[in-house]
């Protein structure tokens, strides 16, 4: 039993170093920065301020801003790709030729760096050389300043976004449809259900534990919204597309103020963890669930 | 027994792990607690021993045309000095952030660094450079006295941290075309500047001036201009932020007009919308407009008045690029000697073909290539009457504090007033 014991803690070891070292500095790291006034160039040490940091990052109107649009950007951008992944993956799931073709043609933007996307998008939106507005000038409409209108700016990311990131969704999903069984699709047929029924009452309940993965993941990753945002706006006009990431590069990067971007990055963890605790609760429950049984 | 071996082999493999994580800490701890600095700290060691063993020189360097120009003329030096000169070319905010990581480890991985003129305070504070008098760096007059103060701590000053390496300073650009359809001569003044866009917009329908609005160095480098042309100083002499005068609301006014009977654009369209003729007048760089020997622009200096009968000011930001040798270069000696080579004026005169913008006298007076390169005399006496921007180590941080209230004026989410008594609050808290 206790050679078996010291066998598992072996095992263990190189995990459990790699997590302190990956996870647990950093994160423990941040934390202790975030009540320091630690700017990197400093010549003299870094001193405990207490909480300063965190209410002069509450406090500064671009900050709020940042979280606003943070906060709005996911709650649309997570809405959308879900949505229009999950229409995507039912109807190709319902194709009976060139599935093939189209499931691997739809993954193509989502197989793309970010930075990547945004330089393209940067080319096509532009005034006078992008293929955007040159396309619109053809119904006679434009030229539109896509990243440059405060009343345009912020969609124009959010449409690059769903444009990028739907694929993924429509892959996870399309791999969900896959699972369900075909048996209760033919009795439900046989029970006289119509489409909308099957849709609800079957692949919807089939395939809820990849909706709320393809929710959680893609919740996680908007938050992240950085490099779209840094190359093709710098987070204006006016503030209207900045995000908590650009905020915290601003900040604690590129000016190098190490102990302000780690209270802003803290605040921003916590701000994840508020929009994924459903999704976490529900799978810690589900262990507890099955640990009791 | 197999399980002996392999609790041999995972706790080699943890002890291996810790051992690792260990030659990395000292850097580490100084870093942010990112895996950034580990990376950095990997590759000083394995730079450092080449330029130990081999002779060879890392210069970090603001990508594009200045890479390109040195990489034209560095074979020189190679051959004089059998050492080997790697440029690593990187995006100006991503140089920033690498410099700044790379000053904190023992032994440097860059020997040269590339430093934009208003990071110059912030890392001479910071003791990022070596000082180039000890190191026997000649600061000789054939520099630009404007370029060459921008490498003293203190500024114009102090002992000599870095040289001008590009001789960069805004200009006004026009298309003379269109001025010329409308009967128009350059513009002296802003007051002048807004009659030709309100004309050019009103009767032809086009874009009368185009502004950089974009949040952040972009907007306030293409306002500061107009600013200082009104009397605006960002600063008085005890550090106080100054933008929220009257200076300031006039010349924000008048950019809010400009870019009502004009557009706001990003770099690219600013350059093919003026060359093209779809713009009249714009404030832009020389390297945007001017390529070789041909503009596809015409150029002047900046209004250097806000009205035709106003007191004259310097207007022409400067926005030189330095080069130094880093405080933790293990190879200083070697690194100044090719300081002093890529900044001399034969290497500089050889650089033009390449893109390089001179930052010495006798390149620009130099009659063979003032009559290739037109703009030089305009770019010379841009240069010789340029003003700096404000010479603060927080300067990074006031840019982005007023970026983002002139880009809410010009939005229309704040008013004139009520952005640049924002932006005063926030400098002066910055200044604290």
């Amino acid at each position: 039993m206790q050679s078996k014991r010291r066998f598992q803690w072996a095992m263990l070891t190189p995990v459990i170093l790699l997590l302190i070292g990956l996870t647990v500095f950093p994160v423990v790291y941040t934390i202790s920065n975030s009540f320091t006034d630690y700017y990197y160039l400093a010549s003299d040490g870094k001193k405990f301020i207490g909480l300063d940091n965190y209410v002069k990052v509450v406090q500064d109107e671009v900050f709020r801003q940042a979280v606003w649009n943070t906060v709005k950007f996911m709650l649309l951008a997570v809405s959308l790709e879900t949505a229009l992944g999950l229409a995507i993956a039912v109807l190709i799931d319902s194709l009976k030729k060139g599935a093939k073709f189209l499931r691997v043609s739809l993954l193509i933007p989502s197989l793309l760096p970010p930075v990547t996307v945004a330089l393209i998008w940067q080319m096509m939106l532009s005034n006078h050389n992008g293929i955007i507005n040159h396309m619109l000038a053809w119904f006679g409409a434009g030229p539109f300043n896509f990243l440059m209108d405060i009343h345009i700016a912020f969609n124009a990311i959010l449409f690059i976004d769903i444009w990028q990131w739907t694929p993924f969704a429509f892959l996870l999903l399309y791999a969900g449809l896959q699972a369900v069984p075909r048996s209760q699709y033919e009795a439900a047929k046989v029970d006289g259900a119509g489409k909308l029924r099957i849709f609800t009452h079957i692949t919807l309940p089939n395939i809820m534990p990849t909706l709320l993965l393809v929710i959680l993941l893609r919740t996680i990753d908007t938050f992240r919204l950085f490099d779209k945002v840094n190359i093709l706006t710098g987070g204006g006009p006016a503030n209207s597309t900045t995000t908590i990431t650009q905020y915290i590069y601003r900040h604690g990067v590129y000016n190098l103020q190490i102990g302000y971007g780690a209270a802003a990055s803290i605040i921003m963890v916590a701000l994840v963890l508020v929009f994924s605790v459903i999704y976490i609760k529900r799978s810690l429950g589900g262990n507890e669930h099955e640990m009791r049984r | 027994m197999r399980k002996r071996i392999v609790i041999m082999l995972s706790l080699t493999l943890a002890a291996s792990i810790f051992t690792g994580c260990q030659s990395n800490t000292q850097s580490g701890a100084q870093s942010n607690g990112q895996s950034t600095n580990q990376t950095n700290s990997e590759s000083n060691s394995s730079a450092n021993n080449q330029s130990k063993s081999e002779g060879k020189l890392v210069v970090a360097a603001r990508g594009g045309s200045h890479v390109a120009a040195m990489e034209a003329v560095k074979a020189e030096f190679e051959q004089a000095h059998h050492a080997k000169i790697e440029i690593i070319g990187l995006e100006a905010a991503d140089l920033k952030q690498k410099i700044s990581l790379d000053a904190k480890n023992k032994n440097g991985a860059y020997d040269l660094i590339m430093a934009d003129d208003p990071w110059m305070p912030e890392f001479s504070e910071a003791g990022i450079f070596a000082n180039l008098s000890e190191l026997g760096v000649e600061a000789d007059a054939d520099f630009e006295e404007s370029s060459l103060a921008l490498g003293k701590h203190p500024y114009g000053t102090g002992d000599l941290y870095a040289l001008p390496f590009s001789g960069n300073v805004q200009l006004f650009f026009y298309n003379k075309q269109l001025l010329d359809s409308y009967s128009e001569e350059v513009p002296q003044s802003w007051e002048e500047v807004l009659e030709i866009a309100n004309k050019v917009h009103a009767e032809g329908g086009l874009t009368g001036y185009v502004i950089r609005g974009q949040q952040g160095n972009p907007i306030v480098s293409d306002f500061l201009p107009i600013f200082w042309a009104y009397g605006g100083q960002v600063f008085d002499e005890n550090w106080s932020a100054q933008v929220d005068s009257e200076a300031g609301r006039q010349a924000l006014d008048t950019y809010s007009k400009l870019l009502a009977v004009g557009a706001n654009y990003e770099t690219t369209d600013i350059v093919s919308s003026v060359s093209e003729g779809r713009a009249a007048m714009a404030l832009g760089w020389p390297s945007w407009f001017i390529t070789g020997e041909t503009a596809s622009a015409e150029y002047a200096p900046i209004p250097s008045k806000a009205t035709a009968d106003g007191q004259a000011a310097s207007t022409g930001m400067i926005g030189n690029w330095m080069m130094g040798v880093t405080a933790n270069s293990q190879n200083q000696e070697l690194a100044a000697d090719f300081l002093s080579f890529i900044t001399s004026s034969e290497t500089q005169k050889k650089m033009v073909e390449h893109g390089g913008v001179p930052t010495r006298k006798s390149v620009y007076l130099d009659s063979e290539l003032a009559a290739k390169y037109k703009h030089f005399p305009v770019q010379l006496e841009a240069l010789q009457n340029s003003v700096a921007r404000p010479r603060t180590a927080k300067w990074s941080r006031v840019e982005e504090a007023l970026g983002v209230e002139l880009s809410a004026a010009i939005a229309g989410t704040k008013s004139i007033e009520a952005a640049l008594a924002d932006a005063n609050e926030a400098i002066n808290q910055i200044m604290q």
